[in-house]
């Protein structure tokens, strides 16, 4: 396996930080669920089961420092979502945070989407600096002082305090979704965003809460005659008409708002025709799609399914242009899979900044990342054991049969249950973050 | 896994292929029916792993319908000669034969040329699931009217439509299948692949109108005998009589239904 994927032959990735506990008992509501940069990269945010929300900051940049780059540290936690129970359906409706995504900056404040299942949430995060001190209208007891006894008009003064970031719920967009949102992306007029479910993706205006258009409808009018549902869905990067939804079959919609109020039916459609040859019981579960996302550039998109990962060109509907294998090795085991219910582990996928790479997660606390110039993938490991600051990251090899080299690991031997699911590349640098159930990794590349 | 349209041979050596893409088959589907069960327990399963669940059930009953077909038209065309051999089936079997209609003539012989028990126990197997979905699907039609199948949101609480062409969609019937309670039945059905025991009170003849409480009834019965696997039990003269009969009313059902092309 050769280093250098991501920025050259000289490039080598380096363990940078940990985020998490490091008991063995991992609390549920811990489990990291999503992560994502925002558009600067000077944020990174998590989304975890216990409906919490984590904003990590980074540090500015010091000479002084030997770290080539700037530590992220703990910016802002808050509660984006509690647990509701739905009377009328007698369901409980899950905290756990499905998505973030960040709002571009327009001001000091930062905003972003945070959904669950049902409810999708604009926060405000604030910083506060300053504090107006030197009011007359309270007594030294903190009570309002009778208006009458007021003589002087007194402007108070600005102080510094400490910092304090607050985090403020400005809007909630509520009630819109029967089931469970996949998807939140937020469009590039920056006025609207869309969310999907398995059935439905709205279309909502930042401002509006009481109202969002639906777009996309697949639902069945007899249910039982349902066979497809939608896995995944993105706004296109620059053409704020364009989007994009994936579904459980292995295909992808290509929509434009502009044909019709109603999407249903697409302007592309994308799919690549199954092999015969490697036809088995389990062929439509791992075609399932479980992400997709276009490249910055807008004319490549990615879609992430069990076993591998995809690069399509927008211009070529009948197939994928790239195909990487993330863990063919597992193909084998399919049936011990949808036992054990792996195989419906979704996976997400993310490009680099300039979209010359890509990356991935897989088991094992392994994570895969692929060089679409050189076509060279690396797997790398996150665990505790590779922490020391510094440490270059060193390439991980599965044994898929015959003997096992020194070093590498046997398919048997991987652990199902250190799962990596979501990933995050930092829009200009080579600093990427990746979740380990509930802990959070984060890794650059090493400055020569 | 057997390629589908491929002749398997009158021979023992086959059976091997045969029960390999049958366990897989049979695990597939075990695997599937105890995740829908348990997915049907919960208030609100998740709606991908439900409708991927299903997809699968529904491709493992077109690849059991599929080697049925290909089996019956591997056999049907043969020429076979008057004097079947056949060393463990009982020779009264022939004197049903009159009985049959013309139709089924052609498979009466098809199937007393096979000699081998196994094949014998598979092909009823088959046949018996097929026959028993069928009618599950008719017996499930009252009862399941209450339940939630886990496709049905909350919102669409509605009775299960009546089927008037049950063979003419295999996905609709496998639908109506996987809402009713009695596909436990098919489970231990399918896990018995000896020669199913079929009470003589079920008259075949009366179309697929097996209520559920005779079909639970069978359950006991069915879950007795003993499995092919390990078997080495002769079956008796009585029963292979009774047997072949019901296979050939099975098979002249199925042949009305599937027409050859």
């Amino acid at each position: 396996m050769m280093a250098g994927v991501g920025g050259g032959n000289d490039f080598q990735w380096c363990f940078s930080q940990v985020k998490g506990a490091i008991d063995e008992d991992v609390a549920e509501a811990d489990i990291i669920s999503t992560v994502e940069f925002n558009y600067s990269g000077e944020l990174l945010a998590t989304g975890d089961k216990g409906g919490r929300v984590v904003i990590f900051q980074r540090e500015q940049e010091s000479k002084n420092r030997l770290l080539s780059r700037g530590e992220y540290n703990v910016y802002s936690t808050f509660q984006s979502h509690e647990p509701e129970f739905d009377y009328l359906k007698s369901l409980e409706i899950e905290e756990k945070i499905n998505k973030i995504r960040w709002l571009p900056q327009q001001n000091a404040a930062h905003f972003l989407l945070s959904a669950n299942d049902k409810t999708i949430k604009l926060w405000k995060i604030s910083e506060r600096d300053k504090r107006a001190e030197g009011y007359n209208l309270k007594d030294e007891d903190g009570r309002l002082q009778d208006q009458f006894r007021i003589t002087t008009l007194r402007v108070p003064v600005l102080m510094p305090m400490d910092l304090m970031v607050e985090a403020s719920p400005r809007r909630i967009f509520a009630n819109a979704h029967t089931y469970h949102i996949n998807s939140i992306s937020v469009n590039s007029d920056y006025e609207t965003y869309l969310s999907a479910d398995d059935l439905r993706i709205n279309l909502w205006h930042l401002e509006i809460t009481d109202r969002s258009f639906n777009i996309v409808d697949i639902k069945p009018a007899n249910m039982e005659e349902l066979t497809e549902v939608i896995t995944a869905a993105e706004c296109h990067p620059h053409q704020c008409n364009v989007f994009v939804y994936s579904s459980s079959k292995g295909t992808i919609r290509l929509c434009d708002m502009r044909a019709a109020a109603l999407c249903d039916r697409h302007s592309k459609f994308f799919e690549e025709p199954e092999d015969p040859s490697s036809r088995s019981f389990f062929s439509e579960i791992i075609s399932s799609i479980s992400d997709v996302k276009f490249s910055h550039s807008g004319r490549y998109m990615m879609t992430r399914d069990y076993l591998s990962v995809k690069v399509w060109d927008l211009n070529m509907e009948n197939r994928p242009v790239e195909t990487y294998q993330v863990h063919e090795y597992l193909r084998s085991k399919l049936c011990s899979l949808y036992e054990n219910d792996c195989i419906f582990d979704k996976f997400e996928c993310c490009w680099n900044g300039s979209d010359s790479a890509i990356m991935t997660g897989s088991y094992n606390n392994f994570f895969r990342m692929f060089d679409r110039n050189t076509r060279r993938d690396i797997t790398l490991e996150a665990s505790r054991e590779n922490s020391k600051p510094r440490a270059i990251l060193k390439p991980r090899k599965v044994c898929t049969g015959g003997k096992r080299k020194k070093d590498e690991i046997s398919v048997d031997s991987l652990d199902f249950n250190k799962k990596i699911l979501h990933t995050a590349w930092h829009p200009k640098e080579n600093v990427i973050a990746v979740a380990a159930t509930n802990n959070l990794y984060i890794f650059q590349d090493k400055m020569n | 896994m057997v390629a589908q349209g491929q002749k398997r041979k009158l021979h023992k050596e086959d059976e091997r292929g045969g029960s390999a893409w049958e366990s897989q088959l049979q695990s597939v589907l075990d695997i599937s029916m105890d995740k829908f069960h348990r997915d049907q327990a919960l208030m609100e399963p998740c709606l991908l792993r439900s409708v991927l669940i299903n997809n699968t059930l529904r491709q493992v009953q077109s690849e059991v319908r599929t080697q049925v077909e290909s089996l019956s038209a591997v056999k049907s065309p043969t020429k076979l000669k008057p004097e079947p051999d056949f060393t463990q089936l009982s020779p009264p079997a022939e004197h049903n034969a009159p009985l049959l209609s013309p139709n089924a003539e052609n498979i009466e012989d098809t199937f007393m040329a096979w000699t081998s028990e196994e094949d014998f126990s598979l092909s009823s197997a088959i046949s018996g699931i097929l026959k028993d979905l069928d009618a599950v699907i008719d017996a499930g039609q009252g009862p399941c009217a209450s339940q939630r199948a886990p496709l049905s949101s909350v919102e669409n609480l509605t009775p299960c439509p009546l089927r008037t062409e049950r063979t003419s969609d295999m996905a609709s019937s496998v639908k109506t299948e996987l809402m009713c309670p009695q596909d436990v039945a098919l489970d231990k059905l399918l896990l018995d692949i000896d020669t199913a025991v079929f009470e003589p009170e079920v008259n075949l003849l009366q179309g697929f109108s097996v209520t559920t409480e005779d079909l639970v009834k069978y359950l006991p019965s069915l879950s007795k005998s003993p499995s092919a696997s390990s078997s080495s039990s002769l079956v008796s003269h009585c029963q292979a009589t009774w047997e072949i009969q019901e296979i050939e009313h099975v098979m002249d059902i199925l042949m009305r239904t599937y027409p050859q092309s």
